[in-house]
């Protein structure tokens, strides 16, 4: 989402070590906001700079990991502040009780707004939570009995033993030490994974098994949640809420502060947010001509988003960045263990029945009927626009079939979405390479590895065993700490045939592979293909590229207009005529 | 006083040595300050910019009349930004420079409300000029307001037009922020003890770029009299043309903002007729005028409300701070409690025990352009 | 009937100002795929240029809109070049951000140069409007209604009969192939997003003796284009039209026979549902599937 993300890998704490200096340093940032005496013009900075960075922590999840955008954020930051504004002072009950009322109102809210809507993208998801944010807002000011609308709530108490300002705010950073450690945690585990891989490419995440709407309702719901948290911490801060800080104009200044700072961390969360509430009061002193200090902040923001791509953090980093160099290591990983073959020959792996894809009045695939055998290579060929690669993207489940069926090692799975085939047993690749650019190889190949019912999902060492495993498979296991944009073309080939390997499926789907490889890469993959055909794991490539389709296939389907006109052995299938006029009846293809 | 007045004509007969004159005189002991939150940015800055004048105004002639504590006066400001953390944060500034010793607050009761908090810790006097009746309620006793407050104007204003006007049928139009809200409820509860009554309740939401349908809702509802509480001029003077636009021509009394200086400029002609109640008239009395003269010598703008009542805050502010003889801020909040009858530019002050200093409003009536006093209702307070 | 007839008219005039200022997001989104958050201040600025010319120097009514119009001219290109152009090959939401920038740059800028009060401009026509019938006509929003109308017949005719209406039609549609056919895509974007200033600069010049001219006309008239925008089918000039008087109408008689205080929110409430039930607007394409 972020061109520099490419080259940048964020190192993470590791280890236990990294742990306790965290925590002592969070303890002493604590000890210093109780200890250290203020005034109120500092403490109310640093209170609304402490509730806000928790706030902004969710766009960091939301927009940051999993690429979606919110402008809802004060909407959700004012379901915590208001739960536990109304709550204290007029239904009764403790502080805490109220702040997760508000916390699980807030976070019900976002899962409420993310399924509804999150299949949209991008602007139209813009515009959905900005929407829904103004009706909040108007909600807010006019239901009078319950809000107490534009007056709003005052007299907001806190809770014992945090009544004393030094020590509410000791509290609110205490809670943003812990957040930002879960935050900053996040993108290492495997949700974390999952929406990197979302938003780096959505496409690919589903395929690699990762149910891309699932996560991104949890990701929103995450935002949401912290939103809630921040607001609830907020209120106790302040003692004083009404609705016109929890409009559409809060909403993008949180957006603005989480861009700023650096979307891709949440050390960048703190930085964007403390600079927008300094920055405006740093330029007090041009408060003489109404207007000149937001102008100016306008303009730098600007500015920042011209110059600093990834935020001021990412700015920082990147720089950093240029001093470390990669550590190669030895390539001491173990033989990946590939469980999907059985022996060749025994059964069917896919079957397709009069299987059709039209988009309107084009009949893409036009009742296909398809067997492959489990085991060796089966190849799928047809002149440019036969319908193979709407084929895959139906057998893949990236499009959905108008008719016809698609079955599994016996099983139906027509009607499943692309991550539940993974799940079930495929495993695809596609033309143009669908990585995720802004992770490790390691990363790529070990969120293949993850997928749901997979033995080793559920326990990191073993996962990170397998990815490596499966790198070393492909001769990359030297090269698994670096990032995809390091790699050559064919390379980065290789990685996504091990990603695919690593979910260790019964079926391969390969759209094009030979595409855009010189001679030595068409070479290797040859031998790749082999290896892996060696291993009794059941192939299905799309190429155009006939020499290399006869030196691996044993099996041949030719499609044309969407119909299979011939099937069978490879060399019986090459000259049958239907094939050679196919062939030659039309204008030679271009590789892709 | 008169020692110092004379050393000032003296100065001024110096001539251009005089500002390096009152310079060294007060150089000795710096400046009495005075720290004032004011929308600069945002939405309300048009009432900011009068805001700032009307107290440069008064602290040019209490200095002119020797400062306060021998020390010129001098006005602080920050921008709120006319939001409620912008206030916060402009006070919470302010607060923290220990030779503040009193404040100005803001004219939005929203931000009074945010401020509140941090208002009673700083433990200070603070003038301020919002209008919800519950500001003065919240057990603050730093808080003095420096205008009528929202339970005056609709008394007022339901008085006039039931018993001076004769309507009975009322249709109600308000804003739904805060001010509009209460503002609104306040007239309807003061109809019934002045034999009127409510036909219609209309609120609206600020910056609405059509009032066609309040518009016609008047029209159907067989009201006989508008009463109206509106925020911002520019939708008064929206609502004011399309009233004309579609033949609705009943008397209409309403809050200060359909008879202050911008709304007058936007809406023109179309006001001519109405009644608004103002805490500040021109005509009303000697302290009025001469506010207005000294007002239009600095700004081609009509005087109005949002420029006097921080004029009045200032004056009475030096006043009960020379009076208390120091800075120590128990002292000063006696001062300004013990205020009797002081004429302001607003009125008379008397500040009562919970800080409200003036207890009526002006009527005044806008003649083919000109705002024409026509009297004052004034209440009696219940001074503690 | 009096009553619907009065509400039609009003919901139509304020629903084509929206259209107009919906028609600049749909041109610049259609070039760039970008939303400009800075739409709205457009026609604020374009207001207080006019307020500026024709008032404050009291310059002849035509001579003062076509200077404004020139000087929208002159911001758009502006605008291009430091706030998107150098952007153009990141993703959407560092643009977003940006034009966001500029929204507040200009508000803030126009507020620091021009001061807060906010100013008359006279409209047009020396009578403000007639009645006809049981209906009060505005004439400002009679003009609105008739530019609007002849600008959407304007920009069809130059969309579809003109060679430069059809190279920005080809960009729009396909930035790599109309580069590939010697387009120059560059020149295309530049061109959008001047017209786009110059149409927000009309809108407001012609909103402003209806609203008034003040630092927040633009961001509030905006918001309600950008719904517009959606329920037409973003990307659809048509649709923005369409949408733009939908919206008009649906909002004054969800006042009238509704609620006042919530009508804002009948916009966005229609929004919400277009989103979810029909995401590809009134004329929108399906949105295609992806592979």
């Amino acid at each position: 989402m972020s061109t520099a993300a490419t080259t940048l890998v964020p190192a993470r704490p590791k280890g236990r070590l990294g742990l306790a200096a965290y925590a002592a340093f969070a303890a002493l940032v604590v000890a210093l906001a109780v200890g250290v005496p203020t005034n109120g013009y500092v403490l109310n900075i640093l209170m609304q700079a402490a509730t806000f960075s928790i706030v902004v922590f969710g766009l960091t999840v939301v927009l940051g990991l999993c690429g979606q955008i919110n402008l809802a954020q004060a909407a959700f930051f004012g379901f915590g502040a208001y739960a536990v504004g109304l709550g204290t002072t007029d239904w009764g009950g403790p502080f805490w009780l109220w702040l997760a009322v508000g916390m699980v109102l807030a976070t019900a809210m976002g899962a409420l707004l993310g399924a509804s809507t999150l299949r949209l993208g991008g602007h139209y998801l813009a515009m959905v939570t900005i929407s829904f944010q103004q009706i909040v807002t108007l909600v807010l000011i006019n239901w009078l009995p319950v809000t107490k609308g534009p007056d709003g709530v005052g007299n907001i108490p806190r809770p014992a033993p945090f009544l004393e300002a030094h020590v509410y705010l000791g509290l609110c950073v205490a809670i943003l030490a812990v957040v930002g450690y879960l935050v900053w945690r996040l993108p290492d585990t495997k949700l974390g994974r999952a929406m990197r891989a979302i938003r780096d490419n959505e496409l690919a995440a589903s395929v690699a098994g990762i149910d891309a709407y699932k996560v991104k309702v949890t990701a929103f719901a995450i935002s949401a949640l912290l939103g809630g948290l921040g607001g609830g911490l907020f209120a106790g801060g302040f003692a004083y809420i009404s609705p016109d800080q929890f409009s559409f104009a809060e909403s993008v200044i949180f957006l603005t502060m989480v861009l700023l700072g650096g979307v891709a961390s949440p050390i960048g969360a703190v930085i964007g947010t403390s600079l927008l509430i300094l920055i405006p009061e740093w330029l007090r002193f041009l408060k003489s001509i109404p207007g000149l200090y937001l102008a100016i902040y306008g303009a730098a923001v600007i500015l920042i988003v011209l110059f600093m791509p990834d935020g001021i953090y990412g700015f920082v980093r990147a720089r950093l960045e240029r001093w470390r160099r990669p550590v190669a290591r030895p390539g001491n990983a173990a033989a990946l263990t590939l469980s999907g073959g059985g022996s060749a020959g025994a059964g069917t792996v896919l079957e397709l029945s009069a299987l059709a894809k039209h988009f309107g009045g084009l009949k893409a695939v036009d009742g296909v009927d398809l067997a492959i055998r489990r085991g060796g290579v089966h190849a799928l060929i047809g002149p440019n626009g036969s319908g193979k690669t709407t084929t895959l993207n139906v057998i893949s489940g990236l499009s959905r079939a108008t008719g016809g069926q698609v079955r599994l090692d016996g099983r139906d799975i027509t009607q499943l979405p692309a991550h539940a085939r993974t799940q079930a047993g495929l495993g695809r690749t596609f033309q143009n390479i669908r990585l995720w650019r802004s992770m490790t190889a390691l990363e790529n190949v070990m969120i293949g590895a993850e997928r749901p019912g997979s033995a080793v999902a559920n326990d990191a060492a073993a996962l990170e065993e397998r990815a490596r495993a499966a790198l070393a498979f492909v001769g990359l296991d030297g090269r698994a700490d670096e990032p995809i944009a390091r790699f050559s073309y064919g390379h980065q080939r290789a990685i996504e045939i091990a990603r695919a390997l690593a979910a260790d499926p019964t079926l391969l789907l390969l759209d094009e592979p030979g595409a855009g490889l010189n001679s030595t890469e068409k070479v290797e993959l040859r031998d790749l293909l082999r290896r892996i055909s060696a291993r009794g794991l059941t192939i299905l490539i799309i190429d155009h590229d006939m020499t290399l389709v006869s030196e691996v296939a044993e099996h041949i389907t030719v499609l044309n207009f969407g119909r299979r006109i011939a099937d069978g052995y490879s060399a019986d299938v090459l000259k049958h005529p239907d094939v050679v006029a196919a062939y030659l009846g039309t204008a030679p293809d271009a590789p892709a | 006083m008169t020692p110092n007045r004379r050393t000032f004509a003296a100065g001024l007969a110096a001539g251009i040595a005089a500002p390096a004159l009152i310079r060294s005189a007060f150089a000795q002991g710096g400046s009495t300050k005075i720290g004032m939150v004011v929308p600069i940015t945002g939405p309300a800055a048009p009432s900011g910019a009068f805001a700032i004048t009307g107290a440069k105004i008064a602290q040019e002639a209490v200095n002119k009349a020797g400062g306060v504590l021998g020390k010129p006066l001098e006005i602080v400001t920050e921008d709120d930004q006319t939001t409620n953390p912008g206030a916060v944060l402009a006070f919470s500034k302010l607060a923290s420079q220990p030779d503040i010793i009193a404040f100005i607050g803001s004219i939005r009761s929203t931000q009074m409300h945010a401020m509140a908090p941090d208002m009673l810790k700083a433990a200070k006097p603070v003038a301020f000029g919002g209008t919800d009746p519950n500001l003065t309620k919240l057990g603050n006793p730093w808080l003095f307001r420096f205008r009528p407050n929202d339970s005056y104007s609709g008394k007022v204003i339901a008085a006039f037009g039931a018993k001076e006007l004769g309507k009975k049928k009322w249709a109600i139009v308000h804003s739904t922020d805060a001010f509009g809200t209460a503002g609104g409820k306040a007239l309807t509860e003061a109809l019934p003890e002045n034999g009127g009554a409510v036909v219609l309740d209309q609120g609206y939401a600020n910056q609405s770029q059509d009032f066609t349908p309040v518009v016609l809702a008047i029209r159907q509802s067989g009201a006989d009299i508008i009463g109206s509480y509106f925020t911002f001029e520019n939708d008064l003077g929206i609502f004011a043309r399309q009233l004309r636009q579609l033949g609705v021509n009943l008397p209409w009394v309403g809050s200060p903002s359909l008879v202050n200086a911008v709304a007058l400029q936007l809406a023109g002609p179309t006001l001519n007729g109405t009644y608004g109640v103002a805490d500040y008239a021109e005509e009303a009395s000697d302290a009025a005028r001469t506010f207005g003269k000294l007002f239009r010598a600095q700004s081609k703008a009509i005087p109005d409300n949002q420029s006097s009542w921080t004029y009045d805050a200032v004056t009475v502010l030096a006043m009960a701070i020379n009076k208390a003889g120091s800075t120590d801020p128990q002292k000063i909040r006696e001062a300004m409690l013990s205020v009797r009858g002081h004429q302001g530019a607003e009125g008379p002050y008397n500040f009562d025990k919970n800080g409200d200093g003036l207890h009526g409003y002006n009527i005044v009536k806008n003649d083919k352009g000109s705002i024409v006093f026509d009297k004052r209702i004034e209440f009696t307070p219940q001074l503690g | 009937m009096d009553l619907v007839l009065q509400l039609l008219f009003t919901g139509i005039g304020i629903g084509a100002v929206y259209a107009l200022v919906a028609l600049g997001f749909v041109l610049i989104f259609r070039a760039t795929n970008v939303v400009n958050f800075a739409q709205g201040e457009f026609s604020m600025v374009a207001a207080f240029l006019m307020v500026l010319l024709a008032v404050d120097l009291e310059w002849p009514y035509w001579l003062a809109f076509a200077a404004a119009l020139v000087g929208m001219a002159v911001l758009g290109a502006v605008f291009n070049l430091t706030v998107y152009y150098p952007l153009r090959h990141r993703t959407y939401l560092p643009v977003i951000i940006s034009t966001i920038g500029a929204s507040i740059f200009l508000a803030n800028t126009t507020l620091a140069l021009y001061g807060p009060q906010p100013r008359v401009l006279s409209g047009w026509f020396d009578n403000p409007g007639f009645t006809l019938g049981p209906v009060y006509v505005d004439n400002q929003y009679l003009l609105i209604i008739v530019v609007t109308a002849a600008l959407v017949a304007l920009q069809y005719w130059f969309f579809e009969h003109t060679l430069l209406g059809k190279k920005l039609q080809a960009t729009s549609q396909d930035k790599e192939m109309a580069s590939l056919l010697g387009i120059r895509v560059s020149t295309m974007i530049m061109i959008t997003f001047v017209y786009s200033a110059v149409i927000g600069g009309i809108a407001g010049i012609l909103v402003a003796p209806i609203l008034f001219v003040s630092i927040q006309m633009g961001a509030t008239i905006a918001l309600k284009a950008f719904a517009a925008t959606i329920i037409g089918g973003f990307g659809d000039v048509a649709g923005a039209i369409i949408g733009g008087l939908a919206l008009g109408v649906i909002e004054t008689f969800g006042a009238a026979y509704v609620s006042v205080p919530y009508k804002d929110g009948f916009a966005f409430l229609v929004l919400v549902a277009f989103l979810i039930f029909r995401p590809q607007g009134i004329f929108g394409e399906r949105v295609a599937e992806k592979a």
